[in-house]
């Protein structure tokens, strides 16, 4: 009997702690979902997202397949190889919706298997700079005009001086170019605007009443910063979350056309490259439009989310 | 008008040289944290160990590390680069020919991005929140998410191999019954800038038009908008007279970090159309392993991005006039 009272009562005060915030995030669900450009982001989002979790549902093959000769283990004829990179064929003399590149796979079945790649390298990059940049920008804000703001800041000013490309194309060439080190190379450069846009939003929120009220209650540094800073930075936060993943993504399309991405992935940048290194740029529009049209959409989708989060956050600004 | 103090302006000089030597530092620690050393690129199977060994002579790296540094720096700003080992000839030289290039394209790239962002953001942010403004939002921000070297690709296959109106590759003709006089050279050169040029602003203008949105939007809130409109003023002059020269201030900080993106950008676009700067310069140097020529490059680069903050930092402070100067 005691423990079901007990479960009881833990029901009680989680739904008193979440119900507030479930209603908050309602609130701003409503209000994001009048934005048409925010839901339109999402649901290409979710598109890629699908893709990445079921490629085998949204693609005809794997990309192992070969035009004419499928998963077979054999050699095309020389006609067949001379007919690649073949325009988008409907089952005659094989299904490839998109045609195929010079080598024979199928350019829809690469696209649908390189989402996962976009979405990780777009996630990772931008979780990971909202990690280093969100404590530094909350630290350098509220404690601001010390020395612990002045040091930050001076990093960060430095930072910036470094041009960025460049950077990145020294560092992947000296550490070798791979997935992890170019998604570190952008998280590298990347945490500074997070720094600065946070520490901002900081300093004003630090002179705030219930910021003071806390202090005379006696509430140490780090549960203000935690408890009552972040949870107002977090959906800003995210905003930059979003637009760092999509500038990632420019990123690493960037190196791939410069001949810096890793070879043994598969990815939407390295698909264009291919169309160059292949010399079809102007003969095979439907080699190399695709895989544009796809970074163009996930990158547009997370600047969309992210500058509809910003106009839910800031309501002021409408 | 003297609004900007010798104080004010030296104390922001020390600040851009300090940060120059901080980057030359980690330029440092980065190259010479490579697997192997500084010259193994260079050597090849058929070496004899003393050729090797007066080769990492000539490039000091018998030396003891802090000695190799202070030579680094040294040399770095007196311009000694070194030799280029792939093209035999001082580096320096190479920079020299190639760095006008460059401020040619990125120059005239930065000219029409800062117009046509400023004003097309001008025109977003005071008709805010209305049909013309989402969509016209929507659009550039989906060109804001190109790929730019897919972007001028395509461009280039339009305008060059379709319709053959604009050149697509290097900076001027390279044949030598091509006659140099003025007028001939710079039709010449336009006919050549005009790709890279739109392929560059084309997605650049956006990063400024982000900026000049949300502020535009701020100032229309302001009392001197509202007075300027009580008093019978026209739309138009309201707009562009007293609300979008007070929203530009943001534009001016916003032109720091704008700056390195173009940069970023200039070296994809110089990639793509054989233009003969340092961008394309640098790829190639890491590609080919040319150490000498990447560092180089790499060196004058962050130094065109601290001198291009220098100037607008000061071009903004200037141009604020609510900042009070020889104070900060």
């Amino acid at each position: 009997m005691s423990t079901q009272s007990e479960s009881g009562f833990e029901l009680d005060t989680l739904r008193e702690r979440w119900g507030p915030r479930i209603e908050r995030f309602k609130r701003g669900w409503d209000r994001y979902t009048t934005h048409k450009m925010g839901v339109a982001g999402l649901a290409i989002l979710v598109l890629f997202t699908l893709w990445a979790l079921f490629p085998d549902v949204f693609a005809p093959h794997t990309p192992e397949w070969k035009a004419y000769i499928g998963y077979e283990n054999t050699r095309m004829s020389p006609e067949e190889v001379n007919s690649l990179p073949h325009p988008p064929a409907f089952g005659d003399p094989f299904f490839a919706p998109l045609g195929t590149n010079a080598s024979g796979q199928g350019i829809y079945s690469m696209l649908v298997y390189a989402a996962g790649s976009a979405l990780y390298i777009g996630l990772a990059a931008g979780l990971l700079s909202s990690l280093v940049g969100v404590p530094l920008g909350l630290i350098s804000g509220f404690y601001g005009d010390t020395w612990i703001d002045e040091t930050i800041q001076r990093i960060v000013d430095v930072m910036y001086g470094l041009p960025f490309l460049p950077f990145l194309i020294v560092l992947v060439a000296i550490r070798g170019v791979n997935t992890t080190n170019i998604i570190l190379g952008i998280a590298v450069t990347s945490w500074l605007n997070n720094c600065i846009l946070i520490r901002g939003e900081t300093l004003s929120l630090k002179e705030r009443a219930y910021i003071e009220s806390a202090q005379v209650a006696g509430a140490s540094d780090t549960r203000i910063v935690f408890r009552h800073i972040l949870p107002n930075v977090l959906p800003l936060a995210f905003v930059f979350l979003a637009q760092d993943a999509a500038a990632a993504i420019l990123a690493q399309a960037s190196l791939a056309y410069l001949g810096l991405a890793d070879f043994t992935a598969n990815s939407w940048g390295l698909m264009i490259q291919n169309v160059q290194a292949h010399n079809y740029i102007y003969n095979a529009p439907w080699w190399l439009i695709p895989p544009g049209l796809a970074i163009t959409a996930i990158a547009a989708a997370f600047y969309f989310i992210g500058f509809s989060m910003e106009d839910v956050t800031n309501p002021q600004k409408e | 008008m003297t609004r900007i103090s010798a104080r004010y302006l030296g104390k922001r000089i020390v600040v851009s040289y300090i940060t120059l030597l901080v980057i030359m530092t980690l330029l440092f620690a980065l190259l010479r944290s490579m697997p192997g050393t500084f010259i193994s690129s260079m050597i090849t199977p058929e070496m004899q160990p003393e050729q090797i060994q007066r080769m990492r002579e000539v490039w000091g790296l018998n030396e003891p590390l802090w000695k190799q540094y202070v030579n680094f720096m040294v040399n770095y700003q007196t311009g000694e680069f070194g030799m280029s080992p792939t093209n035999r000839v001082p580096v320096w030289d190479i920079m020299i020919r190639r760095l006008p290039r460059t401020l040619i394209l990125f120059g005239a790239a930065f000219i029409v991005a800062y117009i046509v962002g400023p004003l097309v953001g001008m025109y977003l942010g005071w008709l805010r929140g209305s049909r013309k403004d989402k969509s016209i939002f929507a659009s550039s921000l989906v060109m804001y998410s190109m790929p730019a070297f897919w972007l001028a690709w395509l461009f280039i296959w339009l305008f060059n191999y379709e319709l053959g109106w604009l050149e697509s590759t290097y900076m001027y003709h390279q044949f030598p019954q091509f006659e140099w006089t003025v007028v001939s050279t710079i039709t010449n050169v336009l006919h050549h800038i005009t790709l890279p040029l739109i392929s560059l602003a084309f997605v650049n203008w956006v990063g400024v038009m982000l900026v000049m949105r949300p502020s535009m939007n701020n100032v229309t809130e302001e009392d001197y908008v509202f007075l300027a409109q009580a008093k019978g003023l026209s739309e138009r002059t309201v707009m562009i007279k007293h609300a979008a020269r007070n929203a530009l201030i943001p534009v001016a900080t916003q032109a720091i970090v704008g700056l390195a993106f173009l940069i970023d950008g200039s070296i994809i676009i110089e990639q793509v159309f054989s233009w003969p700067g340092i961008g394309q310069l640098i790829v190639n140097a890491v590609i080919s392993k040319d150490y000498p020529v990447a560092q180089a490059s790499f060196f004058i680069l962050a130094v065109l991005v601290v001198v291009m903050r220098l100037l607008t930092d000061v071009v903004y402070t200037y141009l604020d006039p609510r900042i009070k100067f020889g104070e900060g």
